[in-house]
């Protein structure tokens, strides 16, 4: 197997955020790159030193789930990321929108205590995987619980963006409520997407 | 020696390796295998996941580095990496110490 085919078979076997998993592909093709070209150096035909060089890195059924531990992490900081700095986004709009009374108000203070709690939860995520792991490891349920907090944060934000929709159309400044409505919208779909993307990962790891 | 002595000690290895200074990926294989005299033989797909753990967790640090068409990720110690690396070697002499003391045969009486 050639080094460009080893990589691509890895390639297959991995799910995660693009640019961390690019990542990590570029680093092993150029590694192997190196190993080949330190093989041929030291006498192997081209052809052998890639083949060597293959077999010293390892077949992808024993190598692929260490990388995919490490992309399904970075997929969980991800979607960490998101949903913690979407809530405070999301309570700061609705304090500028001055929901109204009666059920959007009452909509407000529900979603914005469900997503300011997914964004507590996610900000945990992220010193869980960051520096607090030299100390403690991952506990293993962490990318699954985090992708259920994304797609809770989510949800919220959806509802929310919905509400502070018909708020929109009945409030007297209706070009900013639009624009936070907008606002809160996108915040869901990448908040979601990512969430979606996690609970695939967490599946895998 | 293969995977099975190694596993447990990987983290360490990488860090000793770079404490007189940053090196990329091969070049922290080699290292590896050359200061152990070629009785570490490290399988190298499980080297780079490692690296990436070490550097998410704040011991590394890690930058790209171009040569030619060719791009390396280039690893550094930080400053929580050399503590980090002084206190596994700490606990390492003591376990080797420890056992040593069980292992060497005593005097009979």
């Amino acid at each position: 197997m050639t080094v460009d085919e080893h990589v691509a078979a890895l390639s297959a076997a991995l799910h995660g955020p693009a640019r961390a998993k690019e990542r990590m592909l570029t680093e092993v093709r150029d590694g192997l790159a190196d190993a080949t070209d330190a093989l041929a150096d030291a006498g192997l035909p081209a052809d052998a030193a890639a083949r060597r060089a293959v077999r010293d890195f390892g077949t992808v059924e024993d190598v692929a789930p260490s990388f995919q531990h490490e992309l399904t992490i970075a997929q969980a900081r991800r979607t960490a990321l998101f949903a913690a700095l979407s809530a405070p986004v999301l309570l700061l709009c609705w304090q500028v929108a001055g929901a109204d009374g009666g059920v959007l108000s009452h909509t407000a203070r529900l979603v914005g205590g469900v997503a300011a709690a997914a964004a507590l939860l996610c900000a945990g995520c992220l010193a869980a995987t960051g520096a607090w792991a030299r100390r403690l490891p991952v506990p293993r349920a962490l990318p699954r619980t985090v992708a259920w907090a994304g797609t809770t944060a989510g949800a919220a934000l959806g509802v929310s963006g919905v509400a502070l929709t018909v708020t929109c159309v009945l409030a007297a400044n209706a070009p900013l409520a639009a624009l936070i409505a907008v606002l809160t919208l996108a915040s869901h779909a990448k908040v979601a997407s990512s969430a979606r993307a996690c609970r695939h990962c967490a599946r895998l790891a | 020696m293969r995977g099975d002595a190694v596993r447990g000690h990987l983290d360490a290895l990488l860090l000793a390796v770079l404490e007189s200074g940053p090196l990329h990926g091969y070049a922290i294989i080699t290292a590896v295998q050359e200061r152990s005299g070629g009785a570490l033989e490290l399988r190298t797909g499980t080297v780079y996941p490692a690296l990436n753990r070490l550097e998410r967790v704040g011991l590394l640090t890690g930058s790209w580095q171009s040569v030619g068409a060719r791009r390396r990720r280039c690893y550094a110690l930080t400053d929580a990496g050399r503590r980090t690396l002084a206190g596994e070697r700490t606990a390492w002499h003591e376990f080797t110490s420890a056992i040593g003391s069980v292992l060497e045969p005593r005097p009979s009486a």
